[in-house]
């Protein structure tokens, strides 16, 4: 197990050293000058050109790269481009945020959409399989910032509950939670209906039955533990999609997470934070691919890592 | 039962007591936060800022020699007087007001204006702005404690007007060093930190989220700051920023979408402030491709201005009568009720050039830049299509779209595109020289459309030397003419600044170069 992880960990130094490559020579192929953004649209040529060299972009590529490259190792990505901050102490400050809207998230969408999808499953073909699997498909339809948007009008504008915008507290937090979750939910449902469905059809649960075991123990005993792993590589798979930064929905709520972050970096130019931003999201994925994986085992008693 | 009918008694003395109020003229209340939604964060608050989100925050934190006022005047703030300006136009000397502190305590004075124009004027300082605000500053001296002189390289009468902007207000040298100094290119670490001499001073900067402004108890002006805290909340989605002003989270909101307007008007908590912006909106030719003047009028006949205001924009905006703007100095109409629609007399002139069989032009746009910037692409469009002449739109992310208009004129592919200037020092220099004048071509200056005219030229190099206004705002007047006249664009509109301010906020200012400003703001309760 510990040589397995071991090698796993390994095996994620050439994947972030990947990253970091196509990252950087990624955005720096796309048109558009982070100087003469910079300087704002009235600048003159000199001033672009100075500001190049200040920030080093007039160096060869390669030389840039190593240069980052080896910043990167002892632990500094770099200064934003545009208002001077260190990229760690920036993703030090949003990241959190992002992993706790991510976090609430994935507990709305785990609380209604596993129940949601047993019942859809254990009631299969009846009026709540029906009712879970059109909800399961608006869910993943709404396109978020109408969602937000109209979350917003009934519960902040009109009734006055809870806040539009900002992360201070956890009344902040139920909004984006629900805006973010409910695709996920949608998704998480449908899958653990249709494994739920495959599990319910096997030989154990038969026999389970024929044993004379309650209803409840075979579907939550029996069934739900064997049904839950397809639904695990799911929740892995969507909470790293949750941690990389929801941007409409951090853009709705000016949540100031690491989505926006990347985007605003993305159409200034700001180089250091793209690269830094992708790379802690690139890490991301591959600790949650790991932490999936040993999930599995403790599921599943048959998998074993050697 | 006791607690109800207390209850009920509080609530009538509420309302006694609160009658007499309603009827009488408000007299401002101190106290209160004022929280301002916009759709971005500020950069740096320091000399080394590019943009107005940046400008209106300083503009409450520190102070520069002179104002402009929203009318357009020019008035002394750190500055006791008017400035003296020698016969020959090389010196501009400037008294100073007494007894004013920074908010550190050191006090304001000769020393710390040189200080200040010193360091911008240090090209390795690397200011951005050096060259547009104070790019013919030579030197600055300090005659005493109280009196500073400009020394010019040449008579630059717009000067004046350059001191008005908020990159040039004066901060602390004192605070500058204890924050540790400024660096290029954004003013860091001090540009965190801003320490000046106005009405409110910084208390706290999250990153892309907030910026709180606090009252200087001590603030040195006639007119007093009243509110305790000015928030600025960065709040990008358009929607979600009017729905929290709808709900009361903010209470001004920037930049309200115009398809919002008629719906917020119904709204009784709050109103919608209209007021001119000095930004305009145009589409530049490419003047070294679209050579023959009859085609780029023909262009501006097809293009029904007051319908694209009206419709496009909501009435949120004017239809350009000028190159530039009202409320700019030199600013004057050349063509009343802008540029005449009359399709006919375009395919006329288009005929005359030898494209009677019609046109084919590329007309880049922004998206999201400015206000519909897309929907007024897309309807400029259908209008030439009934002149004969077929513009294919295409649209690029603004940082694509600033780098691939500024190539120069031997490589550019550009045919037209639409671009907005905003004429920020409030001069007609600043919107007129970069725009027209032949040495400004790009990619050295912002004559992106290749535009030359030697007349022009000579206009606006006298303009910038000529002392007597009169004098000079007919070499303006002038000088636009030939501009009109020769078309290097299709003149469309000024945008106006559509906010949304619920009804509890008292003189709050809208300014024409795009600030809010709260100075004197307050809040009825």
């Amino acid at each position: 197990m510990w040589r397995y992880l071991a090698k796993r960990l390994l095996l994620a130094v050439p994947v972030l050293f990947g990253v970091s490559v196509v990252v950087f020579a990624a955005i720096r192929l796309i048109p558009g000058d982070p100087a003469q953004i910079m300087a704002g649209q009235a600048a003159t040529q000199e001033v672009v050109e100075e500001i190049r060299r200040s920030l080093g972009l007039d160096q060869p590529l390669p030389v840039q790269y190593l240069y980052f490259l080896r910043n990167v190792l002892r632990g500094d990505l770099g200064r934003s481009l545009f208002n001077g901050a260190p990229v760690v102490e920036e993703l030090g400050q949003r990241f959190p945020r992002t992993v706790r809207l991510a976090l609430a998230s994935m507990a709305v969408a785990t609380l209604i959409g596993i129940p949601a999808g047993i019942a859809a499953a254990t009631h299969r073909l009846s009026w709540v399989d029906t009712l879970v699997m059109v909800l399961a498909l608006v869910g993943v339809s709404i396109p978020v910032f109408w969602l937000g948007l109209n979350l917003i009008l009934v519960f902040s504008v009109r009734l006055g509950w809870l806040p539009a915008f900002g992360y201070e507290t956890w009344r902040h937090l139920v909004l984006p939670s629900v805006t973010l979750g409910t695709a996920s939910a949608a998704v998480i449902a449908r899958m653990t209906r249709s494994s739920m469905l495959e599990v319910l059809g096997q030989d154990y649960v038969r026999t389970a039955r024929a044993k004379g075991l309650p209803e409840r123990a075979v579907v939550y005993r029996h069934a739900l533990r064997n049904a839950l792993i397809p639904v695990v590589t799911i929740l892995g798979l969507q909470l790293g999609t949750l941690l990389s930064g929801a941007v409409l929905t951090e853009t709705v709520f000016a949540w100031p997470g690491i989505g926006r972050l990347l985007v605003d970096a993305v159409l200034a130019r700001d180089y250091p934070v793209i690269q830094g931003t992708v790379l802690l999201i690139a890490a991301t994925f591959v600790a949650l691919n790991v932490a999936v994986d040993v999930l599995y085992a403790l599921l599943d008693p048959r998998i074993r890592y050697a | 039962m006791n607690r109800v009918l207390s209850g009920v008694g509080i609530l009538a003395l509420l309302v006694a007591l609160s009658l007499p109020g309603q009827s009488a003229p408000a007299a401002p209340q101190p106290g209160g936060v004022l929280i301002v939604g916009r759709g971005v964060d500020s950069v740096t608050l320091s000399p080394y800022a590019t943009a107005a989100p940046d400008a209106e925050v300083i503009a409450h934190v520190a102070e520069t020699l002179y104002e402009l006022t929203p009318e357009g005047r020019i008035v002394p703030k750190l500055a006791e007087s008017m400035p003296r300006v020698s016969a020959d136009g090389r010196t501009m000397t400037i008294r100073l007001r007494r007894g004013i502190r920074f908010h550190d305590g050191t006090p304001f004075d000769a020393h710390a204006v040189k200080w200040n124009f010193d360091f911008i004027l240090n090209p390795e300082n690397r200011v951005p702005f050096r060259g547009i605000l104070l790019g013919e500053v030579a030197s600055v001296d300090v005659l005493d404690r109280y009196t500073v002189r400009l020394h010019l390289r040449r008579p630059f009468v717009p000067l004046l007007a350059h001191l008005t902007h908020d990159f040039l207000a004066i901060h602390s040298p004192a605070a500058v060093e204890r924050a540790g100094g400024m660096r290029p290119p954004n003013g860091e670490p001090y540009g965190r930190q801003p320490v000046g001499t106005g009405p409110f001073r910084l208390r706290e900067w999250v990153r892309g989220d907030r910026i709180v402004l606090e009252r200087n108890p001590d603030y040195w002006g006639p007119r007093k700051p009243l509110l305790d805290q000015i928030v600025w909340r960065a709040i990008p989605d358009d929607g979600a920023r009017v729905l929290a002003l709808e709900g009361g989270q903010v209470h001004v909101a920037v930049r309200v979408p115009p398809r919002e307007t008629t719906r917020l008007a119904l709204n009784r908590a709050l109103r919608i402030d209209r007021t001119n912006s000095v930004r305009t909106i145009f589409i530049a030719f490419n003047n070294q491709k679209f050579t023959d003047v009859r085609v780029r009028q023909a262009f501006n006949y097809a293009v029904n201005k007051r319908a694209i205001v009206q419709t496009v924009l909501g009435g949120a905006a004017r239809v350009s009568d000028a190159p530039i703007s009202p409320g700019i100095v030199g600013y004057a109409p050349i063509q009343p009720g802008g540029w005449p629609y009359d399709v006919n007399r375009a395919k006329q002139l288009l005929a005359e050039a030898g494209y009677g069989g019609g046109l084919t032009v590329t007309l880049l746009h922004p998206t999201g830049r400015y206000v519909q910037d897309a929907a007024v692409a897309a309807a400029v469009q259908a209008q030439l299509r009934a002149a004969g002449i077929h513009a294919r739109l295409q649209t690029m992310e603004w940082a694509a779209y600033l780098a691939y208009t500024n190539q120069p004129v031997d490589r550019t592919p550009v045919e037209a595109f639409m671009l907005g200037w905003g004429t920020v020092t409030g001069d007609a220099d600043y919107g007129l020289f970069s725009l027209f004048h032949s040495s400004q071509w790009a990619p050295a200056g912002f004559n992106r459309a290749f535009y030359r005219n030697p007349q022009v030229d000579q206009l606006l190099d006298q303009a910038r030397s000529e002392l007597n206004p009169a004098r000079r705002a007919d070499l303006y007047k002038q000088a636009m003419t030939l501009i009109w006249r020769d078309a290097p664009w299709i003149f469309l509109h000024s945008e106006s600044q559509t906010t949304g301010v619920r009804r509890e906020v008292q003189g709050l200012v809208v300014h024409p170069t795009e600030r809010i400003l709260a100075h004197t703001a307050w809040l009825r309760r």
